[in-house]
């Protein structure tokens, strides 16, 4: 250590206070700071007792067992998935939980409408109903009104305030000062989202499946005819419910709101599709499609599942959008959560 | 009472700049405001290249009577023969002492000119290449049977709206593709663009980001309070929130509109070198998304108020407004639900506003749809004509305001309701901020 | 009306005038309750003029109690007056106050001096004045030479006293601090303190809201105890702690030789008990902690006995509540 101090100590000390010192606030204040409150040219008291004690520093490793990193993941991801079903875990709030239970009915009303005709024994309507490659299709990318209703509101709703919420609050603090990486903070939060979402979309679609094979009695020719088509269709669920969650995370860890990230998801799934449509009506091209999310995964499963086409451009560049909306929206989340700053904001 | 409107009801013009001042810069330094409007502007940017691109573009003429072909061999397309008096499909007959036409001359070569149109029943239509004129008996040349030969017979209700086509054959058979479909391509991709893209899109997804929480915002962040604890009632302070609000929207949506209509002004199929005339319908798109966005954003910021959720009642009141755009745009015009929605009204005034500065927008929709009369005749025995390119998006992106009023009168009804809208959600806003206690 | 959109000129409305002879705060069996939990029950107070210091434990009703005086929650009986109005349905008592939120939360965004610029402006000042006004106020608290930071720089006491600031504004007569100190290091407590006595030098009425009863010792002698949402004690605090002083006291003394200490101190006859905790503290106790205090100066001296320190550790208002309720908490 030189002799010079860093900070110079103050000249004057002679000023003292006591209990006759008239109160004038202006002269207490700057004694109180003990400089100007000039923060440019930052005077302060320099301790100059010349007792002091060092402490010898003992670190002693802690030899305690962690769990796995695979079971804290876990203890992660079912917090916020439970929290749709019990109290005591994450508190999703009751609207979200109620529009949720609903989507679930109303996803199933194919489910109904194709039992109640299977049953009562209308061929032709069943026909309409019933499982086939156009109806598995729709189940999953149909636009109106799942496309638009059920699913991509859903997924507002749970992105929401996934992440941002964690922020304001100061929670994500909490789970940072626990042996968990950020990395596995993101992607537990990705998990369940996208869990939740396959839940409700691929889970309804196989209960469609299924129950119609179970209730009509198809038999095994018929199972093995439809079987590559209804596993078409799932991975169309997967990856619609991945692209739907890439998406909203990515909005919600580059905001601080709970409004930010729902609405960003929605203009984001609805403006695109609303442009490619206006665009498509007026010089009826269909290439701006490219950009919207759902239109880009729609036209890939038109293509996985084998129904009509219902865009001229190749599917790959469709196919290629959604590998690049994808990409993007993951690199802006791990780009955000690295470098995410646990202060309470 | 007076002596409150005396006393907090005072220096209003102070507090209100203050406040929406305040509120201005608050957006200003905020990065969503800014994402908002970028992505905004870049989208509708993008739409405007394929415009240009399609302006840009001839539309392939296409031969709709088929005289551009030579039936018998000869070097003389039929057009040419039929004019001539020879007949077209006997290769040893041809006019001699003439040089045969390049076939492309008989492409696009008996253009619709139709002119005025008024109530009731139209006699127009000329014929430019003479098939008509040199068809053998005069119950040929006037199948339409109106007494007139060559002519086309437009029937016109201006009451019901509706318009009758009868045309004597080879009258104005083969219009050109190019000049009407940019025409048509041009006012709509205007009206798709206008109705859609602005008044729709923007008009709600603007007040989505920027207004829902405008006051909830400050309420969760605590902010509030030292606004709350001054001497401004809380109706004021919603009102010059929202002016706030305004003092961004507003501008934004006028810069948008200048630089459209500047741009699709010089695109656009035009004689002089700019489109004076569309100036005012991008003028009713502009009001009409200002007034728009006012009213839904003051919708907005009313429901922030009323619940900390309140974003999925916006979102539950977007899908509505966007069922009621569809609804009125595919009606065109003509359903009247839209009445109780916001973006009806936004949308009459743009139907108001074109049939102001297009009031020839319609019958060229009709003549569009018409095409030269050409098509098939369904099992009912009604003819489903051939529409020329661009007809069938203007049509869709068209509408009447159908008030039964004049287009001025329904521009100010318009205005009027949507300006009743807002004050009347400002209202129930305030009355629910003044009740709501704040933590 | 025309708007005075320039924002130049003098203010030509007038003030809004408090009804006559009526106490600055009023509350007339005041209850509010959130759901089941009764945050406050049947308070009856009135202020008016000095320093006041509203002491209570978490939880105590407080907060409750200010945002009842501020308009922001609506009584559930009772009725609450400020200046004679009723705050709930008119704000125009509040060009007579200045209210310090406890939320920590400001615009960040904006520099101190825009802050108050803009709020004081709110209460029907042009600008013009509003500038001069944010000048004085911040100068006021000794934060002319930041004027134009930005707020989101600052520490937490500064922080505080840009919020002190914007209540003083307007020359308001009531000002209402919820929890001023918190979160505040020394240095910046000192600081606040001595603004808040300097008010109340000023004549204004001013209520200060807190925890800790040393703190509101050093500000103001006039304080109100709230306990559960009830008025526990409300008065001088040196007339509460003379009820105080009968129950006993700890006193804490460190020094290098407690024993030869203890047997000076055994002098005062008030002294009821005395016990040795290490090597180097004293325990006193006592029933009439004034009188000890008057003469352990002295006696302290006699001994040539090196104190290093006198704390009275059980002083605080957790043990006065103890008291005060008997023991139930």
């Amino acid at each position: 250590m030189s002799e010079e101090l860093p900070i110079q100590k103050t000249e004057d000390d002679s000023t003292s206070f006591d209990s006759n010192t008239p109160i004038t606030g202006q002269t207490k204040m700057q004694a109180a700071w003990s400089t100007n409150n000039d923060l440019e040219n930052n005077d302060a008291q320099v301790a100059t007792t010349q007792q002091g004690q060092i402490f010898e520093q003992i670190y002693r490793p802690w030899e305690g067992q962690l769990n796995p990193r695979w079971m804290r993941n876990w203890s992660i991801l079912r917090h916020h998935i439970l929290g749709i079903f019990k109290k005591g875990h994450r508190p999703w709030n009751i609207p979200t939980k109620l529009f949720i239970f609903f989507v679930i009915i109303a996803s199933m009303t194919d489910v109904a409408m194709a039992l109640l005709f299977g049953m009562i024994g209308e061929p032709t309507l069943y026909g309409i109903w019933g499982v086939n490659r156009d109806n598995l299709y729709g189940h999953v990318m149909g636009f109106f009104p799942r496309n638009i209703l059920y699913y991509p509101i859903v997924a507002a709703l749970l992105v929401g305030g996934m992440i941002s919420e964690d922020r304001s609050h100061g929670t994500s603090a909490v789970y940072f000062s626990r042996p968990i990486n950020r990395f596995d903070y993101a992607s537990m939060k990705f998990l369940s989202v996208a869990i939740i979402l396959v839940l409700i979309i691929n889970g309804t679609l196989a209960i469609y499946y299924f129950v119609d094979i179970l209730v009509m009695g198809k038999g095994w020719a018929w199972i093995i005819d439809t079987f590559p088509i209804f596993l078409a269709t799932f991975i169309c669920g997967l990856i619609l419910s991945f692209t739907y969650t890439a998406i909203g995370l990515s909005l919600s860890s580059i905001s601080r709101g709970r409004f930010f990230p729902a609405i960003g998801l929605i203009a984001i799934l609805m403006g695109t599709k609303a442009m490619a449509s206006i665009i498509d009506t007026l010089f009826d091209k269909s290439v701006l499609y490219v950009i919207s999310p759902y239109d880009s995964v729609a036209h890939v499963c038109q293509a996985l599942i084998g129904t009509e086409m219902t865009y001229q451009h190749p599917w790959i560049w469709s196919l290629i959008s959604v590998v690049i909306i994808n990409g993007l929206a993951i690199y802006l989340l791990a780009n955000r959560v690295s470098s995410l700053e646990v202060t309470r904001e | 009472m007076s002596s409150k409107m005396d006393t907090v009801w005072s220096k209003l013009d102070r507090k209100s700049t203050a406040i929406a001042e305040f509120t201005l810069r608050q957006y200003k330094t905020r990065l969503s405001t800014w994402v908002v409007m970028i992505a905004a502007t870049l989208a509708m940017m993008l739409m405007l290249l394929f415009y240009i691109e399609a302006m840009g573009s001839e539309i392939e003429p296409f031969d709709n009577d088929g005289d551009s072909f030579d039936n018998d061999g000869d070097g003389y397309p039929n057009g040419q023969e039929i004019k001539e008096g020879t007949d077209p499909n006997n290769p040893d007959d041809f006019p001699a002492d003439v040089d045969p036409d390049p076939p492309e001359k008989w492409i696009n070569e008996d253009d619709i000119n139709w002119g005025e149109l008024s109530d009731g029943e139209n006699y127009v239509g000329e014929d430019d290449d003479g098939d008509c004129q040199n068809k053998d008996t005069p119950s040929q040349r006037d199948s339409n049977d109106n007494g007139n030969e060559c002519d086309i017979s437009v029937r016109l209700d201006i009451q019901n709206g509706t318009f009758t086509i009868d045309a004597d054959g080879g009258v104005d058979e083969d219009p050109d593709e190019d000049k009407y479909g940019k025409e048509a391509g041009h006012r709509a991709f205007i009206l798709g663009i206008g109705k859609f893209g602005i008044i729709y899109l923007l008009g709600i997804f603007l007040p989505l980001f920027l207004a829902t929480g405008l006051i909830r915002e400050e309420m969760s962040d605590g902010t509030i309070h030292y606004i709350l604890a001054k001497p401004i009632a809380r109706g004021e302070i919603l009102l010059y929130r929202m002016l706030g609000y305004i003092g961004i929207t507003w501008p934004f949506i006028i810069a948008l509109c200048i630089i459209l209509c500047i741009i699709t002004g010089l695109t656009g199929p035009s004689e002089d070198l700019f489109r004076w005339e569309d100036i005012v319908v991008w003028m009713s798109i502009a009001w009409a998304a200002m007034l728009v966005s006012l009213v839904y954003g003051t919708i907005f910021c009313g429901f922030g108020i009323i619940w900390k959720n309140g974003v999925i009642l916006a979102i539950l009141f977007a899908a509505w407004e966007l069922g009621m755009a569809f609804v009125t745009i595919l009606s065109g015009g003509s359903s009247s639900i839209r009445y109780v929605s916001v973006i009806g009204w936004g949308m009459i005034i743009v139907d108001a506003g074109v049939a102001i500065a297009w009031p020839d927008n319609w019958y060229l929709i009709e003549v569009g749809l018409w095409g030269g009369g050409h098509g098939d005749e369904n099992w009912l025995g009604e003819m489903s004509y051939l529409a020329l390119p661009g007809a069938e998006p203007l049509s869709a992106f068209s509408g009447g305001h159908n008030l039964g009023v004049s287009n001025w009168l329904a521009l100010v009804i318009s205005t009027l309701v949507l300006t009743i809208q807002g004050i009347a959600s400002w209202f129930i806003g305030q009355s629910v901020f003044k009740g709501k206690e704040v933590d | 009306m025309i708007p005075d959109v320039s924002q130049e000129g003098k203010s030509t409305a007038e003030a809004w005038k408090p009804s006559e002879n009526t106490p600055v705060i009023m509350f007339d069996r005041v209850s509010k309750s959130y759901g089941r939990i009764n945050a406050l029950g049947g308070v009856s107070l009135g202020i008016s003029g000095g320093v006041t210091g509203i002491l209570g434990m978490n939880g105590a009703g407080k907060s409750t109690l200010f945002k009842l005086m501020m308009g922001k929650v609506k009584p559930s009986s009772g009725a609450v007056r400020l200046f004679g109005a009723d705050p709930w349905k008119n704000p125009a008592p509040y060009s007579r106050i200045g209210f310090v939120p406890e939320h920590e939360k400001l615009h960040d965004w904006m520099t101190a001096f825009e802050f108050i610029t803009t709020f004081s402006r709110l209460h029907g000042m042009t600008k013009k004045e509003a500038e001069i006004e944010a000048k004085r106020v911040l100068e006021f608290v000794s934060l002319g030479d930041v004027l134009h930071k930005k707020i989101g720089q600052f520490s937490k006491g500064m922080r505080q006293r840009v919020k002190i600031a914007h209540a003083l504004v307007n020359n308001p007569e009531l000002i209402v601090l919820d929890e001023p100190l918190q979160g505040c290091d020394p240095l910046a407590r000192t600081t606040i303190m001595n603004v808040i006595k300097e008010l109340g030098a000023m004549g204004r009425t001013v209520l200060v809201s807190s925890h800790i009863l040393n703190e509101i010792e050093r500000i103001t002698e006039q304080i109100v105890i709230l306990h559960r949402g009830r008025i526990l004690a409300l008065g001088n605090s040196h007339a509460i702690r003379e009820m105080l002083d009968q129950h006993p006291h700890k006193i804490m003394i460190n020094c290098e030789n407690p024993r030869e200490l203890a047997k000076e101190l055994m002098q005062i006859e008030q002294v009821t008990g005395m016990s040795f905790v290490d090597s180097e503290s004293l325990l006193i106790e006592t029933k009439h902690l004034g009188e000890v205090h008057k003469q352990l100066p002295e006696i302290i001296i006699k001994s040539k006995q090196k104190v290093t320190g006198i704390d009275n550790i059980d002083d605080d208002l957790e043990s006065i509540l103890k008291y005060l309720t008997g023991g139930i908490l």
